[in-house]
This record gives structure tokens, sequence and C-alpha cells, in this order.
């Protein structure tokens, strides 16, 4: 009960007023009271003063005189006010003159203060003052009051105010405990209403409002909090509606839900097999880069590489890990093959596959991690995605070290083997040629018939060489066409003069159409190439036809033609005829001479031109064999150029008198060496100063034969070095140069015994007997010494 | 008039029997021969032959290489070359060395000394 009354807004509002109300009305009576002691006070002092002068007034005379007993009459004067309990006149040495006591027992004290004024004390108030004449003072007069009467009429005062005060609050009481309704109804409604809510979760109940219709805020807050419930209201209800909507869509998606996953579950099992197939195909591929025998190099846009296999691995010597920060061709294609830099601006393939081109190179070097090089063929492919934007490219290298040897080694086998086959044949032609011609003595008829099967037969042979040669050198490109401005009519011209008596002899018709144009080419191997297709026209026709020459220029290339009316190349031989060893007949090679390679040698000429050739049926009879040849474009060709090795000499015997040889020119050295050794002289040859020094100094030889041009120095200065050497200052000297040496230079070039020929004028009997008498002095001397 | 000096230089033995007899036997010359370039050169300077019927192709010292010590030497006779290389690039070469002719092998023994003689313009 207590709680609710003390902790319930009615409570709180009425115990606030009369707080209120009881603390103004304490403040006020304590006010009044203390007014009214002040007062009580003040009057007091005023009365003893007033009856202090009085007295001292009426004592002036009696203190004068001396005349206590009218002193005692004027004191006496005090019984008029009970409160004044004693009262003294002192003289002016302050004895006391006279005094009265009200019976009290109280008592004044003996001698006067030292200053007049009142004097609080023990209860009393004693006030004293001067007793004058003619402004001199006398004596001293005092006055002792109690506060008895003071206190009682307080003690009254504050006995009626006690009871005003209680009638004030109960007063007070009765209008707040009515006036607060006005305030705590509305609030304590609010609360009710606001419980309910909470305890019923319902926002249908409604605060009523009872109080006054006024507009205070009170008022607001009622109005306010019911148009919250209403709107509470409202949503609960469309959240209601909401979370039917919710519940029904969720039921709805829930089936999709459900529909989906299984199309999922499905889908799921599909992807797990493509994904097992890629998987697959991953590993299929990965293991067919890493099997590859080939090297292949994944590269980005910025020409860096991003893949390698391990056959690329291998051949490079490196890993991936070496291409980081740097490009394809700074690592793998920084140099020429003579070691010169090759800087990446310059190659034309590097730019060409950040172009995004197809590059393909037969002919290129790569360089390893180790600094060594090989030679590749390589191929760039660009890298495309579905977009057909360029990503990178792939580069696929063989290393081509071995074919290349290969290539080099068949190349030299067959020269050196058309050269060796040869070198027997012109021995066997000749010794058949002299034997069945009868000056070494006549043969029977058959032997003769046999000798000249055998030198038909060694002709054929040797035809046969000269065209696998010739074919085997043309396809290796070791000879290297001399191509330049060729007239078509002249090459035309010139293959037909060539074989116009072989025409005649066969009874052929030769028919030059008039052609023009200028080609680019060699002119030797054009019309060799017409030669070898008009040569067969004219061997497989019959007699009394025509093989026409023809030709026409087209846009980049002239195409020439060779038509005849012979008996035709069969349909199905048409594309093959340029084989080697390809023959329409098998017995052609016998009857009409051929080597079976014509055809194939004239299809290298005119591919190493550039050009094409082939062979069509001619209309009625016969066939038409046509090449192309490119038309000029100017261009430069280099001719190689043949060194002509040097071959070591050879060591000779130690015992015989030795000769060195200083001479530049290796042939001529030759020849000096062979007269030298024709007589049993050891030599020694030196190509240089330096190599003249230093084989000096090794063999110290008899004599040296000097040339004056060097390549390095010139004979002077080796003639002054070997003159600082003690022995070797005095070795016999043969200066045998090209050039006329003046006595000046004769004197410079003393050694030991020297002599001086000139080449162009002497011949060799001439140094070979220089030689031998310069020689002979040695031996002489040699002698002599050892004599 | 006496009879033509004729120098073999082949390092093919031979050969050098083949063209000496066939020389001798067709037009009756006088044969020398040799089997290498160096000894070829000696005995040409020393024996100073009418003509020179030079191998092209030898081990040491070619054809060329003879030519060229003949030629320095002062030795005027005239050189025809003797060669298994048929190309035409290496005719061309070979004609601008400063030989009189250039005679393929295998060559031809009846028909040898006629061609020597109409390279050199001998009757």
């Amino acid at each position: 009960m207590r709680s609710t009354w003390t902790h319930s807004i009615r409570g709180k509002l009425t115990a606030i007023t009369m707080l209120t109300s009881a603390a103004a009305m304490l403040l006020a009576c304590a006010l009044f009271v203390a007014q009214h002691v002040v007062d009580e006070r003040a009057e007091l002092d005023m009365q003893l003063q007033s009856f202090g002068r009085l007295i001292a007034a009426q004592s002036e005379a009696a203190l004068t005189f001396g005349d206590r007993k009218a002193a005692e009459e004027a004191l006496s004067a005090l019984r008029a006010n009970p409160s004044f309990l004693a009262g003294r006149i002192y003289t002016d040495r302050g004895v006391p003159f006279a005094t009265y006591r009200n019976g009290t027992g109280v008592a004044v004290p003996a001698v006067p203060r030292t200053a007049d004024g009142i004097i609080r004390r023990d209860g009393l108030v004693e006030v004293f003052l001067p007793i004058t004449r003619d402004g001199e003072r006398i004596g001293t007069v005092c006055i002792a009051s109690g506060m008895k009467d003071q206190r009682d009429r307080l003690k009254s005062d504050i006995q009626s105010m006690a009871l005003i005060l209680l009638v004030c609050l109960l007063a007070a009481f009765i209008l707040s405990w009515r006036l607060q309704r006005s305030i705590s109804g509305p609030v304590v409604e609010l609360a009710r209403v606001a419980d309910l809510v909470s305890r019923n979760k319902s926002f249908s109940v409604r605060a009523v409002h009872t109080a006054g219709h006024g507009d205070d805020e009170i008022d607001n807050l009622m109005i306010g909090f019911n148009s919250m419930l209403a709107e509470l209201e409202q949503r609960d209800q469309k959240l209601v509606t909401y979370q039917t909507q919710l519940e029904m869509t969720v039921a709805q998606r829930t089936t999709q839900l459900t529909l989906a996953n299984e199309e999922l579950l499905v889908a799921k099992n599909a992807a797990e097999n493509v994904a097992a197939i890629n998987a697959q195909l991953a590993r299929q591929s990965a293991l067919i880069l890493n099997s590859a025998t080939d090297g292949i190099l994944g590269i980005n846009l910025g020409n860096e590489a991003t893949f390698i296999n391990p056959a690329a691995v291998r051949m490079l010597g490196m890993t991936l890990d070496d291409f980081r920060g740097t490009t394809i061709h700074a690592t793998i294609h920084h140099s020429h093959p003579d070691g010169k830099m090759f800087p990446e601006e310059e190659c034309a393939n590097t730019l060409a596959m950040r172009r995004g081109q197809p590059v393909a190179n037969a002919d290129d070097t790569f360089w390893r991690g180790d600094g060594t090089n090989f030679p590749v063929e390589y191929s760039s492919t660009p890298m495309l995605d579905e977009d057909g934007n360029h990503l990178g490219a792939v580069v696929v290298f063989r290393d081509v070290t071995e074919r290349r040897a290969i290539e080099k080694l068949k190349s030299e086998f067959v020269s050196t083997v058309s050269h060796e086959l040869r070198t027997p044949l012109t021995s066997i032609r000749g010794a058949l040629g002299l034997l069945s011609s009868g000056l070494l003595g006549t043969v029977a008829e058959k032997g003769q018939r046999m000798l000249e099967i055998a030198v038909a037969n060694t002709d054929r042979l040797v035809r046969l060489i000269n065209d696998i040669l010739d074919i085997e050198r043309v396809e290796s490109g070791k000879v290297e066409l001399t191509r330049g401005r060729i007239d078509a009519q002249t090459v035309v011209n010139l293959a037909r003069e060539g074989l116009q008596s072989m025409a005649d002899q066969e009874g052929i018709r030769i028919v030059v159409e008039p052609v023009a144009g200028t080609l680019w080419g060699d002119s030797d191997r054009v019309i060799q190439t017409l030669t070898n297709l008009i040569g067969n026209a004219i061997k497989f026709s019959p007699r009394n036809t025509t093989v026409t020459l023809s030709g026409t220029a087209g846009a980049t290339e002239f195409t020439f033609r060779v038509a005849d009316q012979g008996r035709g190349v069969p349909e199905e031989k048409l594309a093959s005829i340029f084989q080697r060893f390809s023959q329409v007949d098998a017995s052609d090679s016998r009857t009409k001479g051929g080597s079976g390679l014509g055809l194939a040698i004239c299809q290298s000429i005119v591919t190493a031109h550039g050009g094409r050739i082939w062979a069509e049926k001619n209309e009625p009879a016969g066939s038409c064999f046509q090449f192309t040849i490119p038309l000029a474009v100017p261009s430069v060709e280099t001719a190689a150029i043949e060194s002509i090795d040097q071959a070591p000499i050879e060591e000779q015997d130690s015992t015989a008198q030795s000769v060195l040889v200083v001479e530049d020119d290796v042939d001529l050295a030759r020849v000096m060496i062979a007269a030298l050794e024709g007589h049993g002289i050891r030599t020694f040859h030196a190509t240089t100063g330096a190599e003249a020094i230093h084989l000096t100094r090794l063999h110290a030889p008899s004599l040296i034969v000097l040339d004056l041009c060097l390549p390095d120095t010139d004979g002077f200065a080796v003639v002054s070095s070997l003159r600082q050497s003690e022995p070797l200052g005095h070795i016999p000297l043969l200066v045998y140069s090209a050039l006329d040496v003046g006595s000046a230079d004769q004197l410079r070039l003393c050694l030991g015994p020297t002599e001086f020929l000139t080449k162009s004028r002497g011949n060799m009997g001439d140094f070979e007997s220089r030689v031998l008498s310069l020689l002979a002095t040695v031996t002489k001397k040699d002698h002599r010494h050892a004599a | 008039m006496p009879p033509k000096q004729i120098l073999v230089i082949d390092d093919e033995n031979d050969i050098q029997e083949v063209a000496r007899l066939s020389l001798q036997l067709t037009e009756n010359w006088i044969v020398m021969s040799a089997n290498s370039g160096a000894a070829g050169a000696l005995l040409a300077l020393s024996e100073e032959p009418d003509a020179i019927l030079l191998d092209v192709m030898m081990p040491d010292m070619d054809g060329p290489s003879t030519l060229r010590v003949l030629q320095q030497q002062g030795a005027t006779i005239p050189v025809i070359f003797l060669t298994a290389k048929v190309q035409p690039a290496d005719r061309q070469k070979f004609m601008q060395l400063g030989v009189r002719g250039i005679i393929s092998k295998p060559f031809d023994p009846l028909t040898l000394g006629q061609q020597i003689r109409a390279m050199l313009a001998w009757e």
C-alpha cells in the first residue's frame, strides 16, 4: 500500500504540493519569530537605557554630595519593572556607591566596566551609563535585567504559530489531493492502457479521455498515444497480411527450389562427367606437351615465356624461371650465330610475333643458358581467344644440328662420290676409247662390239653422275644462282641454237614464237631447263613433227611453254614425271640415252628460282611442259668466295740440313719446299714474321729464306729481331722477294752470309742453286769449326 | 719441226697413262707427267714444255694453285685444265685464272689431242 502510494503519480504529486507548502509556511513562521525576538530585544535595550539615564540624572546630586540615601532612592525606581533584577551606582573611582536588588540574588559587578554600553552575559543584560555634571564624569550607573519575560512571550508565539501551520497544511493537503487528479488521471489511464497492451499483446484498446477537454501536453500525449495505438494496430494487421502472403510465397519458392535442386543434381552429375573428361583431356594435353620431342614455348604479348615443355628445357638448358622478367628474344635469340648482338628491334620475327602474325623459320639460331648455340627450325603460331583477341604465341622449335650435319654429310658425300667415281671412269673411258679405236692393234669384230658397248655405257654412267651431282647441288643450295636480268627471247633462242643440230638429226622442226619479258634469274640455269625440255621433246617426238617454244609474261612471272606433237604423257604420270628416275617407259633410259634425272633437275632449278613447273596434255597430240620464272625485280646476290685450304707442312728427317722458308704465299712455298726436299733438305715453313721468329728459335735452321712482304710485319723487322740473339744472328739468309732491294736496305737485311734474289726474274733453278751454295758455306764453316 | 712436248699433271697415275698413250698415239707428242702440283710446277719450270694439261682437284696443291705459282715464276707455258668439275660457275672461274681451255673428265682419248690443238690454235 505504501509502495503504491509513494510510487503512484498521485502520491508524488500530493507529496510535492505538501512539501512545497510546508516549507514555505515554516520559512514564513521562522522569519516572523526572528523578527519578534529582534523587536523584543531592541525594546528591552531602550527601556534599560531610558531608566539608566533617568537614574543617572537623579543620582547626579546625590553623588556630588555623597548622599547614599538619595542615590538608593533613585535606584528604587527600578522596582517599577520586575524584569530589572539589580542596579548599582559607582563613584568616579569605580567604588560601588549605592546598590538595588530585586531579591532574586542576581548581582551586578563590583566594579564598572571600562566601556559604557550594553553587555549580555549569563542570561542577563547589563547596561553601563556615565553620570556627568557639567560635562565631567563623576560616576557610573549599571542596571541588570533578566530575559524571562521575553522568553515567555516567544514560547506562546511559537505555539500559536504551530497551530496555524497545522491548519494551513491540512487545507493544503485537501486542495492538492483534489487538484492533482487532473494531471494524474490521464497518466494513470495511459499506464493502464500500456499495461493492457503489453499484457494482451493487442493494440485494440484505447485510453479514455476523461479529464478536461483542454489542449495541454497531457491531452496531446493522450491523443498521440491513441493514434499511435491505432497505427500500430493497422501495422499489425498489415503484418499479418504480409506474413500470410510470405508464407504462401515461401511455399511456392520451396516448390521451385526443390525442382531446381533436382535439375541441379542432374546438371552436377553431367558437369562431373565433363570435368572428368576435361581432366583427362588436360592430362592428355600435358602428356602430349611433355612427351613432345619438339621444344614448345608459350609466350605472352610482352614476348615473355609463360610455358615451357620438358623438351624445350632439355634443349635450352633453361627452366621457366630463367625466362622471368625478360623476353624470349633476349634470352634465346640475343645474338647472331657469329656472336654479334642481335637487338630485339631488328628482329623481324619478334616483331611479327608481337603483331600476332605466324612466323616460320627453317634456318635460325637459338642460344642456350650456358652460352652455346644451336641451329633451329621454328614456327610461331599466334594464340587467340574465342573472341579473336591476340593473347600471345606458341613457338614450336626443333634442334636441327643433326639434320644440318646429315645434310652437309650428304652433300659432301654426293660431291665426293661424283668426283671419286669420275676419276676411275676417266681411266676406264680413256682405256676403252683407245682400245676400241684400234690404235693399239685390231680387235676381233665381236670384241670390238663389246668395247663399243662398254664405251657407250661408260658415257651413260658419266651422264648419270653429272646429273646426280647437278641436282644435288641445286637442291642443297650449294650452287648459288647468279641471278641477273634475262631477256626471255635471248634464252629461248640460245636454247634452240644448242639443240638445232640434234633436231635436224631427228627430223624435228623447232618453231620459236616471239616472246617478250625481262626475267630475274640465272640465265645458264634457265637455258639448261629449256634445253632439257626441248631435248626431251625432240627425243620423244616422231620424225617430221614440230616442237613449239612460246612464253607469256604475267603479273609477276613469266611462263615458258615447250609443246610437242609426240606420244604425250599419260594422264596418271603428269604429276609424277618430275620425280627422280621417273620415266614414262622404263626402256626409255636405254633407248633415248636419258639419265632419268632431267626433269627432276628442271624442277630443282625452277623451284630454286621461286617458280613452278608442270606438264599438260597438248591438243590434239603430244604434251606441253611449262614453267615459270619471276619477272625482274631489283635485288643483289653476292657470290660466295671459295677459300683454298692450307695443308700443314710435315716434319722431315732431323739429321738433314734444314731451311726455314718464310713465305706467305702457301703455294709458292710448296713449290720451293718441293724443290728443296728434292735435295734431301729438311724444311720448315712460316707464313708470318712472328711464326718465322718462333720457328727460328725452336729449330735454329741452317738457312732462312725470307720474303719481305709478310701479313703481320716485314722482313726487316724479322731480321732486326733475330739480330738481337747471338747464335741466331749468324744464320745465313736468302732474301727472296718480289721487290728489288737497294744497297742501303741490303745492309739492314744482313744476318749471317746474306744473298738477294728477286722473285719475278728468278726461276726455281736459280733459287735452288742459291740455297745449295749458301748451305755449302755453312757446311764448310761447320767443318772448320769441327776441325 | 720437232714434236710438241706436253706435261700432264694429275695425281692419278692411270689417267696420266691414258692421256700419255692417247696423245702419243694420236698426235705423236712427247708426253711428260707429274703426280702433284709442286712436282709438276718444278718440272714445268725446268723443262719448259709447249703445254701443260693440269688436273684441278689434287691433294695439297690443286690446279689453280699450281697455275698461280707458274704465273708468279714468270712461266708463259699455256695451261689447259683437265677437270671433273663440270659446273658452269667453275668453268667461268677457271677461265678467269688465265687457262687456255678446260677439258672435262672423262675425256675421249681419240679427240683429246684435237681438243688441245683447237684450244692452243696449233696446226
